[in-house]
């Protein structure tokens, strides 16, 4: 089924080739639709300045490539592609791209512009062995709210742009705290495919989580419960999938832990409880104090820009408490950073539809084409739109939840939960669906896809649901039949 | 008000001094018939008596503000929450015992009232669930605002700290708030914690708040967590250069400072860094303060003084050289005529008052009309995009956004043009304002300074301006100042409230008539989106309107008043040179005396008043416009 989507898709915009091909400018828009769709999902990382962007995807990606700053720091939009040889290529506004040399201080890139100034770049592109990269193509983009105000349009501009589809198909949204300018962004995010295709595909990340509290060690629970407020917040319920709390710098630095780290933190460990609370009472004391006396400044320097306050009374708390090795410390604090349950929701969200998001951008190119610039001869390529469109049951089920998030359907709130998931709200994978845990046999799936099915014939042959929520009802229907039928294959599957 | 407690200010005048500098004016003046002196004196005293120094602290939400104020007055005044946010302005002030209370709207519907308001004595323990998100979400009690008594040493002079809701990106109601309740602060506090430098809606905000309130001092907050804050200090200077030279920016650590309490430790308050943004509340603000409070304290009793001595010594001068007395009368008289001018209402300053207000209120209604007819446009041009039914509460929500940036812009700029009006019906007042003749005192120098052009009405330590502000500030203040509040807050709830009614009527609409055509239904939209911003056109433009009513009357009141008391001076002088004339030579004798003494005594105090004068004049010219009330 998704595979016929995307080669129908792909069919489609050969089709509007062949019709075009003599305009170049839009033969040239067409074949960057096209290879889109043979690339990997393009998943944007947005937010307001400062909100801890590029860490987060060194965090994603396992590697502190992305340069990060106390000062406003990315102010060129860069996608990260999977490559096998690392490289930098510049992209400028007019002219030819062109490569740039590879430099790195402390493991981090620095982009040498040269003589180019800033403004002129269009985006940067480094490609970079990572596996992290295989399937989903990372986009750092500058903050909005920026005091730049070009800097903070180009990411506007690029993220929703006015009258085009969007550069990616999915957006990370950071954000320390709910506030105007992000709920405003997210908004312009969904408008731009709104009116078209409608449908939510940004994930919020609470980042910078272990800031919530003022450092407190129990921070994290405290920004899981502003999470959760925010998950059920009306406002950000309609524009993103889902709410989680990330320590970005923990999670950064807990995937590359480094030995003589872990000894740091075994030293604190060793001081008096009282002496150790004094000197980690602030940054500046930290740096400060004489003791352990086998800490040198750089080292002290070095932990605080690497773990923050936070990191280091939280790894120091758990080397107390029994994590006596490098790894399980590691593990741990990346565990307690959140960052496993933003990757499982990236998975869930963006991984398992990566196939419907992508189709469906490009047949908002499509769409778009025809309607702007229109000429005889392209009937057969608007219904061969619209067949697509009609047909895609993916389509269907996205559209779905965007509505059951934004103006909801006529159904019992318990119901409308059920269809939320039932259609892939939480996830696209049929366990996730039928909330079922992972290694759940097919024959059980079957009977729960089932009994589902059932429930919902029933809703759909009351009398009493009418319009709106019988559409909804058909979808939700139509879903369940997709997942009996998948248990099936797999139950014909030998073991 | 009056329960403020006592002031101990540590400013070389202290009020102290200046309440007994007054208190022996009023003894002075006592003895006469001048009732309006007397009065003046009183309203000066009850000033001095209750001196608020209102320091407002605004920023972004969540940056740190509620635990500033807390850490600056070693108290729990504030509730402070991981994720709750402040979502009622709270008062921070001088009692004793602790207490706290909130402020009520009365009931009766008609908002134009400003002293509608009712003080509700709750338990100190129960102000979370008044003034934060979690008990009180988005102010659903409808509180004005929360006031909290405590008996700290830094609040005794008449410091007055007020919390404020976070600012969330400029245009929303809270910034409306805040920026409505800036013309009544003496002092604003910018809250930005060190983990970044300043954002673009914050410096916007700034800018817009600049307008209204020069006095603006930065606070970095939470530099115990971040290891840069230094950097971030550096950055956040130079963009504070950018908006406007001199604007001090210190970091604090709210952590560190109640650690500090908690453990005595001297040390670690000193790294706090709030050792020097008290030092600095007390020098630069409190102290600023005061020294405008001296300042129209002693242009007070300067006035006072010279008004007395104007008659007494006119009698003097008959007594003494009955020869000249005619000329004098005379001269008198004719300076009579020209105070009694001033008082008319086709004197000049009263005409530049009376024409600039009603053209300020013109342009004020023409450019919220403006302003609220764009987005009217605006509107309307969405509604007929697409069926306004789905989008309805999104909708709803850009139009209170937008009406509120609107009224934002309309009033800095109606405040700013309020204040230069002032400044030019001073300017007015003083050209047209004839000094006090001179007097010619024959052998009487040595014991009396030669009198010049009366003090009060010089420009030389004051200028115009800032003589009305002293001025608006005195009758404003004190008895009007929470009813000024009310005003304020209540204008920025108009929006919101009157919103909600029209959503609920939007919402019930569309949900009955399913099938009605989209027509109709965008019909009924933009018919909606014009009764409410007709409406906020009414209320707001009333709210503007009282507010440059009160403004006119102020200013007017103030010059009234300095006329009256000239003319009634310059009246007393000629009674009181006629009389001598006609006074038998024995009695003359005893009278000369009993003038001298009294003379001597006023002198004194005019010298003392002129001492305080020069003195805090001496000591610096800071807040041009942010003074004390």
């Amino acid at each position: 089924m998704t595979g016929s989507t995307v080669a129908g898709a792909a069919a489609l915009v050969q089709e509007a080739l062949e019709t075009y091909g003599d305009d170049p400018a839009t033969v040239a828009a067409l074949q960057g639709i096209a290879r889109r769709l043979a690339e990997p999902l393009r998943v944007a990382i947005a937010g307001m300045v400062k909100a801890g962007k590029s860490t987060l995807l060194n965090a994603i990606l396992g590697e502190e490539i992305a340069p990060t700053d106390t000062g406003e720091c990315t102010r060129i939009i860069t996608w990260y592609r999977h490559g096998h040889t690392p490289r930098i290529t510049l992209h400028p506004t007019g002219g030819e791209p062109r490569a740039l040399p590879l430099k790195r201080v402390d493991g981090r890139l620095v982009f040498v512009l040269g003589d180019v100034d800033a403004a002129d770049v269009d985006r940067l592109e480094v490609e970079w062995p990572s596996p992290a990269l295989r399937n989903m193509t990372l986009i750092d983009t500058p903050g909005i709210a920026s005091l730049s105000r070009e800097v903070s349009a180009r990411s506007t501009a690029f993220l929703a742009p006015a009258d085009t589809e969007s550069e990616a198909d999915a957006i990370i949204y950071l954000m320390r705290h709910m506030h105007a300018a992000d709920v405003r962004f997210l908004e312009s995010f969904r408008d731009t495919e709104a009116g078209r295709s409608g449908t939510v595909n940004a994930i919020a990340v609470l980042s910078r989580a272990d800031e919530v509290g003022g450092g407190r060690i129990d921070s994290l629970l405290s920004a899981g419960e502003i999470a959760d407020r925010y998950r059920r917040d009306h406002n950000l319920r309609k524009l993103a999938l889902g709410v989680v709390p990330v320590a970005g710098l923990l999670a950064q630095s807990a995937r590359t832990l480094r030995q003589q780290e872990f000894a740091a933190f075994q030293l604190l460990a060793g001081l008096d409880r009282g002496d150790r609370e004094k000197a980690l009472l602030s940054a500046d004391r930290f740096l400060r104090s004489t003791i352990p006396e086998g800490l040198t400044a750089e080292a002290r320097a070095s932990l605080l820009a690497r773990f923050g306050l936070f990191g280091i009374r939280l790894a120091v708390v758990l080397v107390s408490n029994g994590f006596n090795e490098p790894t399980p410390l590691a593990h741990e604090l990346a565990r307690r950073s959140g960052l496993h349950p933003l990757l499982d929701l990236l998975g869930r969200q963006f991984q398992a539809r990566a196939e419907a998001l992508k189709a469906r951008t490009a047949l908002v190119a499509v769409e778009s084409l025809l309607r702007t610039s229109p000429r005889p001869g392209t009937g057969h390529l608007a219904a061969a739109l619209e067949r697509l469109q009609a047909n895609a049951h993916e389509f269907r089920e996205l559209r779905l939840l965007a509505v059951l998030r934004t103006t909801g359907v006529p159904l019992s709130p318990e119901l409308a939960a059920e269809a939320e998931g039932l259609i892939g709200g939480r996830g696209a994978a049929p366990h996730v669906r039928l909330g079922l845990d992972a290694d759940t046999a097919p024959s059980d799936m079957a009977d729960e896809a089932r009994r589902y099915l059932l429930r919902w014939r029933a809703v759909a042959e009351n009398p009493l649901t009418d319009g709106p929520a019988l559409d909804a009802c058909r979808v939700v229907v139509r879903s369940c039949e997709g997942l009996l039928a998948e248990s099936f294959a797999r139950q014909r599957q030998p073991a | 008000m009056a329960e403020a407690g006592p002031a101990h200010p540590a400013t070389p005048v202290t009020a102290g001094q200046l309440i007994q500098l007054v208190e022996h004016g009023l003894q002075l003046v006592g003895t006469g018939d001048r009732e309006d002196l007397r009065k003046r004196l009183n309203l000066t005293l009850g000033r001095l008596r209750d001196p608020s120094i209102r320091v407002i602290v605004v920023g972004e939400f969540k940056q740190g503000k509620s635990k500033l104020i807390n850490a600056l007055v070693g108290a729990p005044a504030c509730p402070v929450d991981d994720d709750v946010a402040t979502s009622v302005p709270t008062v921070v002030r001088y009692g004793d015992p602790a207490s706290a209370a909130i402020l009520v709207p009365t009931s009766d519907a008609d908002s134009g009232d400003e002293a509608a308001v009712d003080r509700q004595p709750i338990p100190v323990a129960d102000l979370p669930a008044y003034v934060s998100e979690q008990g009180n979400p988005g102010n659903s009690k409808k509180l004005v605002a929360a006031e909290v008594f405590l008996p700290r040493r830094i609040l005794a002079g008449g410091l007055i700290v007020i919390d404020s809701p976070g600012v969330g990106g400029l245009g929303s109601a809270h910034t409306l708030a805040t920026l409505t309740a800036l013309p009544t602060a003496d002092a604003m506090l910018l809250v930005s914690d060190a983990s970044q430098e300043y954002t673009e809606p914050e410096l916007r905000f700034l800018r817009q708040a600049m307008r209204i309130t020069p006095n603006v001092v930065g606070v970095l907050t939470k530099t115990d967590l971040y290891p840069d804050w230094r950097r971030v200090e550096e950055m956040d200077r130079s963009h504070l250069g950018n908006v406007a030279p001199g604007i001090p920016l210190f970091p604090v650590s709210s952590d560190l400072r109640l650690e500090a309490a908690r453990l005595q430790d001297s040390e670690l308050n000193e790294e706090s860094g709030f050792p020097a943004l008290i030092a600095h509340l007390r020098s630069g603000i409190v102290e600023g303060a005061q020294r405008l409070h001296g300042r129209s304290v002693s242009q007070d009793l300067l006035a006072v003084t010279e008004n007395l001595r104007l008659s007494l010594q006119s009698e003097l001068e008959a007594l003494e050289n009955p020869g000249g007395t005619p000329q004098m009368i005379s001269e008198l008289e004719a300076a009579r005529a020209e105070a009694d001018d001033l008082r008319k209402r086709s004197a000049r300053w009263q005409v530049t008052l009376s024409d600039g207000i009603s053209d300020l209120i013109a342009d004020m209604e023409y450019d919220l009309r403006n302003r609220l007819r764009h987005i009217q446009r605006e509107a309307e041009a969405a509604i007929d995009q697409e069926d306004p039914g789905p989008a309805w509460p999104d909708f709803s929500k850009w139009l209170e956004v937008s009406t509120a940036a609107a009224i934002s812009e309309t009033f800095v700029l109606t405040s700013e043009r309020a204040q230069w009006l002032a400044g030019q019906v001073a300017d007015h007042f003083a050209e047209d304002e004839n000094p006090l003749p001179v007097m010619q005192v024959s052998h009487s120098a040595d014991v009396l300074d030669p009198v010049d052009a009366m003090p009060g009405m010089d420009a030389g330590h004051v200028n115009p301006v800032q003589k009305v502000l002293i001025g608006m500030r005195g009758s404003y203040g004190g008895v009007l100042m929470f009813g000024l509040l009310t005003g304020i807050f209540g204008m920025a709830l108009i929006n919101p409230l009157s919103l909600g009614a029209g959503l609920l009527l939007g919402r019930k609409a569309y949900r009955e008539d399913k099938e009605a055509r989209l027509k109709r239904r965008q019909g009924e939209a933009k018919a909606l989106v014009r009764r409410q911003l007709d409406d906020v056109t009414f209320q707001v433009g009333k709210q503007l309107k009282d507010r440059l009513r009160l403004v006119q009357r102020s200013i007017r009141d103030h010059f009234t008043e300095i006329a009256d008391e000239h003319h009634r001076s310059l009246a007393d002088s000629v009674s009181a040179a006629q009389k001598a004339a006609n006074t038998y030579a024995l009695e003359k004798d005893a009278r000369i005396r009993d003038i001298k003494a009294e003379l001597k005594k006023v002198d004194a105090l005019h010298r003392a008043a002129q001492a305080v004068a020069a003195e805090v004049s001496g000591a610096g010219t800071m807040m041009p416009a942010g003074g004390p009330r």
